[in-house]
């Protein structure tokens, strides 16, 4: 059975002395808190006016007790910051003002206390109301009171203002869906530029290059040079282009999942490269497909940087669960990389640039560090948590 | 008594008009190899090749239609004919495609012409 903690209880005024808890009035001071004095609980007495301190205390809830009934009978800083409700002005009072009027109209504040009774609390997030008729998001707790007989003696409240919370959470949801927006429409573009490159790019290349080659058979040996530099020009235009395509197409991870996907990409990438590869993943749920997307791309181009310019004989791309996101490192034992790789990031390097943009829209952040000769480490974090209404 | 000596026919399909001029004039310049069929896409190549039943179909793998489909059809309507797949991709999953709907045989597009011919007439042996 809950036992009843020594909380301030009290009602300044004749009015509310019929809903006093029994104590005389001169023993509570504004606040409704009784004043520090020798009284027959089971705390010592500098412990009970610790506590009672610490709840007048408190600025970050709004605790406070309501008699049987639902009237407030005490009052705090937490709640009088809270609810922009003096002590004086709210004590007495009904605790329904604090809920909006549709809630009292549906009966909801009646309901939370039978529930409290029913079942030794209630909790509820909701709006409700401050003195000044603005609104705020509050987590609520109530606590149901009895005393040793087991007679219900009234309710302590809880209230916590959520509203930055709630708005940040909001605010990372709307992140969630422009997030997704944007991925997508990234990927989109990007296919539609792998296609055109791949459809017209590079079939002319080809032709030219093949057309060349005919053409090389005809002419005069002394315009065989010049023709096969332009061969060779041709042909390792396309193999750009073709590597072009190669990184801008669909990751294919929306059929496979993100390690299978990237497992795909490693083998082809690292196998031309000559480099040996590890896949290590710890993930407990694949991430949403946006989320893995970003993952592959920024894999995609920490993997290219290996291949381009670390002359690395090994990678590996670990993949975890973190903070209710995905860790992923990719780790070559390469040249590593000069000191100050802060103005490679902020410079030139678009590829840097472009991962530690694709992390941080994301939500996430990213990092890269290694040494001359000690290999690149390239860390980043991206929440993971699917966004609901979209 | 001369024997005459075996034509390896082909069949070209590209829906680029560049790729396929260049090619037939490439496999034409082959004094023993006949470009019997010219398709700009699927359905014509299917059509084209059983009608002429060529030792080998060269498909771009992305001409309109789709060169997977058109493989398939011509394995079936035309047996005999070998196909080569012939794209400017070179990725796994490309390479897989072709090869579930059974083409074993696939040439990068911008490898030298001497390759092409070569590996045109390796699958024509095989014919």
């Amino acid at each position: 059975m809950p036992v009843l903690v020594p909380m301030p209880v009290v009602v300044p005024g004749d009015v509310l002395a019929v809903r006093s808890w029994g104590m005389p009035d001169s023993t509570f001071d504004d606040h409704g808190l009784p004043r520090a004095q020798p009284r027959p609980l089971g705390l010592p007495g500098h412990a009970e006016t610790d506590l009672q301190l610490l709840i007048q205390s408190v600025v970050d809830y709004s605790i406070f007790m309501l008699d049987v009934e639902g009237y407030v009978v005490s009052w705090n800083t937490g709640a009088e910051r809270i609810k922009r409700y003096s002590a004086k002005e709210i004590i007495g009072k009904h605790f329904s003002v604090f809920y909006p009027p549709e809630d009292n109209a549906a009966g909801k504040p009646r309901r939370e206390l039978e529930i409290a009774v029913a079942e030794g609390r209630l909790e509820d997030e909701g709006w409700r109301v401050r003195g000044d008729g603005t609104r705020f998001w509050a987590n609520v707790v109530i606590t149901a009171l009895f005393d040793e007989t087991g007679q219900l003696r009234g309710f302590g409240k809880v209230t916590r203002d959520m509203t930055e919370r709630r708005s940040a959470e909001r605010a990372l949801d709307e992140r969630g869906r422009l997030l997704a927006h944007l991925v997508r429409a990234q990927e989109l573009e990007r296919r539609r530029i792998a296609w055109d490159v791949h459809d017209d790019t590079i079939q002319s290349m080809v032709a030219v290059g093949m057309r060349l080659q005919l053409m090389a058979g005809q002419l005069p040996a002394e315009h065989l040079p010049a023709l096969n530099r332009l061969t060779d020009t041709v042909n390792t235009a396309v193999d750009r282009l073709r590597d072009l395509t190669f990184r801008l197409r669909p990751p294919g991870i929306d059929r496979d999942g993100l390690v299978e996907g990237l497992t795909g990409h490693l083998g082809q990438v690292a196998g031309e490269a000559g480099l040996t590869y590890t896949l290590e993943h710890r993930l407990d749920r694949e991430p949403p497909p946006e989320t893995a997307i970003v993952i592959f791309r920024i894999c995609q181009e920490a993997v290219s940087n290996v291949r381009k310019h670390a002359r690395a004989s090994t990678v590996t791309v670990s993949l975890t669960s973190a903070d209710q996101g995905v860790l992923a490192r990719v780790v070559d034992d390469g040249v590593g990389i000069p000191q100050g790789i802060d103005s490679l990031v902020r410079n030139d390097h678009f590829g840097l640039i472009e991962m530690r943009e694709r992390a941080e829209t994301a939500g996430g952040w990213w990092t890269v560090r290694g040494r001359p000769g000690m290999g690149t480490t390239v860390e980043f974090w991206v929440p993971a948590l699917p966004h609901t209404g979209d | 008594m001369t024997s005459v000596p075996a034509r390896l026919t082909v069949l070209v399909g590209d829906d680029e008009p560049l790729i396929r001029e260049v090619l037939c004039e490439l496999l034409e310049r082959e004094p023993d190899v006949d470009v019997v069929a010219v398709a700009r896409d699927a359905e014509e190549a299917i059509l084209l090749a059983e009608l002429h039943t060529p030792a080998v179909a060269i498909l771009d793998m992305r001409m309109p239609g789709g060169g997977v489909h058109a493989a398939r059809e011509i394995r079936e309507r035309s047996p005999g004919t070998r196909i080569m797949a012939f794209s400017a991709y070179g990725d796994i999953g490309s390479v897989e495609e072709m090869r579930r709907a059974g083409v074993t045989d696939y040439l990068l597009k911008g490898l030298p012409n001497t390759e092409i011919v070569a590996a045109v007439r390796r699958l024509g042996a095989r014919a």
